[in-house]
């Protein structure tokens, strides 16, 4: 049996006129997947389609084995987390996550224990009691984690999870993310801190203009992109000499030295070739000490793929 | 198991709507179409009881009054009847004659007012000699009641609830969806027509209780001024009756009305479009050919009513035939009819809902 998926079959949304997502087509598997694009790019839209909150003009998404638009099994195995700050009037923080759980069908003790449970683990337990309206923004992030987790989902789906959170909630938060992933569900998340989608993700999707422009792992996402030669930074004793052997090979298009002559930045056209090159440098008696990608993440992908515009 | 599930979660969104619907700002109007009629009655009734308690130190007997006769003088009145509650005097005017020198004088009139503890009496003097003499009981049950089913067919059924019900009923999903908070009840494990069934049933007991409480208020005040004699022989009688079905056309408008507003507020942005459009209808239901008759909300619970709507003789055609049904049903067949109607109204929200996104943007 094959593992879990989100599946989207050639989806394209349309708001009227204006495009929403256009023919996406998409395997995700479980793990921490991160939505990446700018603002408008249809992140928000692949989530809401998700949940079935948004219905598909074409195309069908599959939720693990479950259709969006059966929103009574769905949602026992989908928590969303979305952008939407309001919450109903009145309800305190315990009451928001509760309800949730009592729909669901969880007994009242049980939906009060669950609630109490999510409200710990988002460290939510104290303004539990004190009503939406009152809370920072921070705070209301942090309750629609809550209820997003509280009735322990097999899917996940946050719009902007992180943002408005304090660094130690952050790194808790991300802390649950990989709890989660690591039991084999999936984590769907949008984000525009590009160096955390680097720290947290297994895999990546970059969209731009409603359209699917990369997905994958960080790294072969880069292996696919051609048009930018790769970057390597190498730590070694003799730069100079490491730099000029490297320049008698043709896939090398620029070096820079660093101003510790202990290091070099190496573009290459070929990641093979570069690879063949330093083995044959290594072993002509020149110490490397270590070689690392330089552009393996995000924000060059982000710029490579998308631009500049975040 | 399925079905007790999906009743269970039906009962908790109503239960968890119910206090919104309550306790709205938006529902404070409705509280008042609700009371309007009862706080008119209570002031009807508050007069009555105030002109007889002061009235009645200075009450004369009814024999004595009924002995009065036309012709007797003034003084022969007074003599017998003693000071009347109210008395009151026309010195007759001059005016020209037909052939211009004559000057016509217009006779000096008397009128005086007497109390026998139930009748007010009304006699009317010239120069001096009684001309007329005419009672009518100080509180009328019989007009009370009729003017109750007038208030409660012209008004309450077809102001109050319709735009209660609109008020409450297309709230329950365009309120969330201007509050941006309906992705909250999109994101529970429940089919939309399980959270449909929730909204609705939140309306409906919410409305019923409003515009349930609030006929029986108003029935109950529209009594409290009567005679406990007369009070006392109607419960025995009709009463009870009465009560039952004010209260069942007042829920029957509920059930139609709110199904109708539910599903426009789900297929619809603007409340002002349907609730034009639906009165528009609702008025010319009597109009309508018989077919057409049978898809409206007023033709069923307007047969409800136990007593009909007092109607002017001089009133023109048009308005006789927009205020009354032409065929009205029988009792049972308006609440099945009405419950027919209902159904239809609400598989179709059932349909809309099913399709309904949340796209805040655009409200």
């Amino acid at each position: 049996m094959s593992a879990p998926e989100v599946v989207f079959d050639d989806v394209s949304k349309f708001y009227g006129e204006v495009l929403g997502v256009n023919r996406v087509a998409l395997r995700i598997p479980a793990g921490i997947t991160s939505l990446v694009g700018p603002n408008g790019s249809g992140k928000t839209t692949l989530m809401n389609l998700m949940a079935g909150l948004i219905h598909p003009d074409r195309g069908s998404i599959d939720m693990r084995g479950l259709s969006p638009r059966d929103p009574e099994n769905l949602m026992r195995i989908l928590g969303y987390a979305t952008q939407y700050d309001a919450a109903p009037r009145g309800v305190t923080g315990f009451d928001f996550v509760s309800t949730g759980l009592l729909l669901a069908g969880f007994s009242r003790l049980e939906s009060e224990r669950r609630a109490a449970l999510a409200l710990e683990r988002v460290r939510m337990s104290e303004a539990g009691p004190r009503k939406v309206a009152s809370y920072s923004k921070g705070m209301r992030q942090r309750i629609r984690l809550a209820q997003a987790i509280a009735h322990d989902p097999e899917v996940l789906v946050l719009d902007e999870p992180l943002n408005g959170l304090d660094p130690l909630v952050r790194a808790e938060t991300i802390a649950l993310f990989r709890e989660f992933a690591a039991l084999g569900r999936h984590v769907i998340l949008s984000s525009h801190v590009l160096q955390e989608v680097d720290i947290i993700s297994d895999q990546v999707i970059l969209i731009a203009n409603g359209m699917i422009i990369a997905e994958g792992e960080i790294r072969s996402v880069r292996e696919e992109i051609h048009e930018h030669p790769s970057q390597f930074l190498i730590r070694c004793r003799d730069a100079s000499r490491i730099a000029s052997l490297l320049f008698e090979q043709d896939h090398i298009t620029q070096i820079q030295i660093q101003d510790d002559r202990l290091g070099l930045l190496v573009m290459t056209r070929s990641r093979r070739e570069f690879s063949r090159a330093l083995t044959r440098i290594s072993l002509a008696g020149h110490t490397v000490e270590s070689v690392s990608a330089a552009d393996e993440n995000m924000g060059a992908l982000y710029e490579y793929l998308i631009g500049g515009d975040r | 198991m399925i079905t007790a599930v999906r009743m269970n979660q039906v009962w908790t969104i109503a239960r968890l709507q119910l206090t919104r619907v309550f306790f709205s700002k938006r529902s404070f109007w409705v509280y008042l179409l609700a009371l309007f009629p009862s706080v008119i009655f209570f002031g009807h009734g508050l007069e009555i009881k105030i002109r007889r308690d002061r009235w009645a130190s200075r009450a004369t007997p009814a024999a004595v009054l009924e002995a009065i006769r036309i012709g007797d003088s003034e003084q022969e009145v007074l003599r017998g009847a003693g000071m009347p509650i109210n008395d009151s005097q026309e010195v007759g005017r001059r005016r020209r004659g037909r052939n211009r020198s004559n000057e016509e004088r217009e006779p000096d009139r008397r009128y005086m007012m007497y109390f026998d503890g139930q009748n007010r009496w009304h006699l009317r003097f010239e120069e001096g000699i009684l001309q007329s003499k005419m009672h009518r009981p100080l509180n009328d049950f019989e007009e009370d009641r009729s003017v109750f089913a007038g208030v409660f067919q012209y008004f309450y059924l077809r102001l109050a609830i319709f735009f209660g019900c609109l008020g409450i009923f297309m709230n329950l999903f365009r309120g969330e969806m201007l509050d941006k908070t309906l992705h909250f009840w999109f994101l529970v494990p429940a089919r939309r027509e399980v959270l449909l069934a929730g909204k609705y049933l939140a309306g409906l007991i919410a409305s019923t209780l409003i515009f349930g409480v609030g006929a029986a208020l108003c029935f109950g005040i529209m009594l409290w001024p009567q005679d406990p004699v007369q009070s006392a022989a109607f419960w025995q009688t009709q009463g009870a009756s009465h009560a039952f079905w004010y209260a069942a056309a007042a829920a029957m408008a509920c059930v139609g009305y709110g199904s109708v507003f539910l599903a426009a507020g789900l297929l619809l942005r603007n409340p002002i479009i349907p609730a034009v459009a639906i009165l528009f209808w609702e008025s010319i239901n009597g109009v309508l050919p018989a077919a057409l008759q049978k898809l409206s909300v007023l033709y069923y619970v307007q047969s409800l009513c136990p007593v009909p709507a007092p109607m002017d003789s001089n009133a023109p055609l048009l308005i006789k035939l927009l205020a009354s049904p032409a065929e009205p049903p029988s009792p049972a067949l308006a609440v099945l009819g009405l419950v027919g109607v209902t159904v239809l109204v609400l598989w179709a929200a059932a349909r809309a809902v099913r399709s309904l996104e949340i796209n805040y943007g655009i409200d």
